[in-house]
């Protein structure tokens, strides 16, 4: 039986903890899976370059406008206050990622997270520059020559350019883009934009071109508690070991049963092709990214053999030991149900959020006051909330307060857009025409040149005991 | 088991830096840099000045507890060896 050592790279790593880390080469796929990977990643990093340049009624679409406060989602104007939608747009991504994860794993981390994203467009670029894996050993082991200078010195200024590019856009989300593209261009950016376009970029480069598998190693924190999450019917990416030992290399066309051996030829193309070095004949590994290239490389090895595809394929612990599997189990229904209800909320939240926002609150220091023409007078401070996205002049009325009139120091109260305006009325009643102490009331505020754009709430009028008591 | 330097590093370095993009982000949510004390120490700041200053102090604060911890997290016994 054939006992050649597998090389894997992550062994090296775990066997000597001080030494340094054993660059991987990953080896170019190709198959289904890649495909998919493939058209993420170009939808992906389409979404983020793109979204950004997009116009919408005359202002850039997608916003987060940290310097104005104020976040723009094409019709949408999110502020400050609206915080809660933050903290309810996390649960959905916790749910979302529960589900996923207990669906098939790490879905996220092989066709979705940026550090994949962007390290996939990295390796790309090498590829296209340093060519193949095979040459790329090479060349690593071969003494600097100029051409090694010049095309490494190549790989690393379009991965710089590149960068450089993918934090420009960061910065575009946060402040204007146009803006920001106008000022690179005449070199006249504030301090604080080309910081951060600069560290950003120096993030990517040295995420995707240096550490790449590293952060999913040390650094994600969802890698920790993946585990937490996958059960024996989550569809993870799993070598068949029962179809494929004992291992070992043969010639092509020879049936398995003939020679003794297993399915697997041994030929750890499964492991070349691996973005964190890992060998999946091992079993399920913490290190393992669920990428699925493993299974293309490997379907592509029993093509060439003529053996049935699937050594390495998508399926559940339980199936793997031959037992009943149940991908739709109740904690699927569990995550589904919860993000079903928090984005009900969310949406419904939004669409039937006001733009515009009344408070009223009455004088903490006087019940009431006699003025001197024998009215009751109550003091009230209005607080008038703008989130509309422009400036708005609002009329203030009264209702529901029989014979009361309405005293402010002007006619209207003007509120620029995302503002609180803290309006004082005052509201005055002829006492013979109260027949209790207190009454409810309603404070009504409208705009008179943008119709529909109004707000109510309810207010209390308080007088003299006496009237309370009937006489 | 030894724990590679790397991990070392990322456990105070980026742990802090996390935890500090968070605190920036719920501080900045609530407190708006320009009614604070931004116009009257720093007039000519703008605001996304006062957001990555902001953003550097926490980092201080939280990288300077993730050294302090990681510090105090050694062994006692080593210090009698020598
Ligand atoms: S690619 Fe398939 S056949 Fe080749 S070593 Fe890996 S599991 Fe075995
Ligand atoms: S073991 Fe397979 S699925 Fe897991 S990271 Fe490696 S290549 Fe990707």
């Amino acid at each position: 039986m054939s006992e050649r050592r597998v090389e894997s790279p992550s062994d090296d790593v775990d066997r000597q903890l001080y030494a340094k880390r054993q660059k991987i080469y990953p080896r170019e796929v190709h198959g289904i899976f890649a495909l998919l990977r493939t058209s993420a990643v170009l939808l992906l990093l389409g979404l983020y370059y793109f979204s950004p340049w997009l116009y919408w009624d005359g202002r850039q679409a997608i916003l987060f406008d940290l310097p104005e406060r104020k976040f723009y989602l094409f019709d949408l104007i999110i502020w400050p206050q609206d915080f809660i939608y933050l903290s309810a747009l996390l649960i959905i991504a916790a749910m979302s990622l529960f589900f996923f994860t207990a669906l098939a794993g790490r879905l996220w981390c092989g066709y979705a997270c940026p550090q994949t994203v962007w390290t996939e467009a990295f390796l790309w670029i090498e590829r296209k520059i340093e060519g193949s894996r095979q040459k790329q050993i090479k060349r690593d082991k071969a003494p600097l020559t100029l051409n090694k200078f010049v095309v490494k010195a190549s790989k690393h200024a379009v991965w710089i350019l590149f960068s450089l590019w993918t934090g420009f856009t960061f910065v575009g989300y946060f402040t204007p883009i146009l803006e920001l593209a106008n000022k690179i261009v005449h070199f006249n950016t504030g301090p604080w934009e080309t910081f951060w376009v600069l560290f950003y970029g120096l993030a990517t480069y040295g995420n995707a071109g240096w550490l790449r598998e590293q952060v999913c190693i040390y650094m994600c924190p969802y890698a920790r508690f993946q585990s937490a999450m996958v059960d024996a019917n989550t569809l993870i990416i799993s070598y068949d070991s029962v179809r494929g030992e004992p291992r070992g290399p043969r010639k092509k066309g020879i049936d398995p049963a003939d020679v003794e051996l297993g399915s697997c030829i041994d030929c750890t193309i499964c492991v070349q092709v691996c973005p964190t070095g890992i060998d999946i004949r091992d079993g399920l590994q913490y290190q393992c990214i669920g990428c699925a290239a493993c299974i293309d490389a490997c379907d592509d090895v029993m093509e060439k053999m003529n053996y049935p595809k699937g050594l390495i394929r998508y399926t559940t612990q339980k199936a793997l030991a031959g037992e009943d599997t149940h991908v739709l189990r109740p904690r699927m229904f569990v995550y589904a149900g919860l993000m079903i209800v928090v984005v009900t909320a969310v949406l419904f939240g939004l669409l039937t959020r006001d733009v515009i926002g009344l408070d009223v609150i009455r004088d903490r220091n006087a019940l009431y006051r006699e003025t001197g023409d024998g009215l009751i007078e109550n003091v009230y401070t209005l607080k008038i909330v703008n989130m509309d996205g422009e400036a708005h002049v609002f009329d203030v009325d009264i209702d529901g307060l029989d014979g009361a009139q309405l005293v402010e120091d002007g006619d209207s109260v003007e509120v620029e857009s995302g503002r609180v305006v803290s309006y004082v009325v005052r509201v005055q009643v002829d006492p013979n025409r109260m027949t209790q102490q207190s009454s409810d009331f309603m404070f009504r505020i409208h705009s008179p040149t943008a119709p529909g754009l109004d707000a109510e709430e309810n207010a209390r009028f308080v007088g003299p005991r006496w009237l309370g008591t009937g006489s | 088991m030894a724990i590679p330097v790397i991990q070392k590093a990322v456990a105070i370095f980026w742990s802090s830096f996390i935890m500090a993009g968070v605190a920036t982000l719920v501080f900045f949510a609530v407190f708006d840099p320009f009614e604070l004390i931004a116009p009257t120490w720093f007039p000519n700041l703008s605001r996304l000045g006062a957001y990555s200053i902001g953003f550097f102090l926490f980092w201080m604060l939280t990288l300077s507890t993730s050294l302090l911890t990681s510090f105090f997290q050694r062994p006692v016994e080593q210090f009698n060896k020598s």
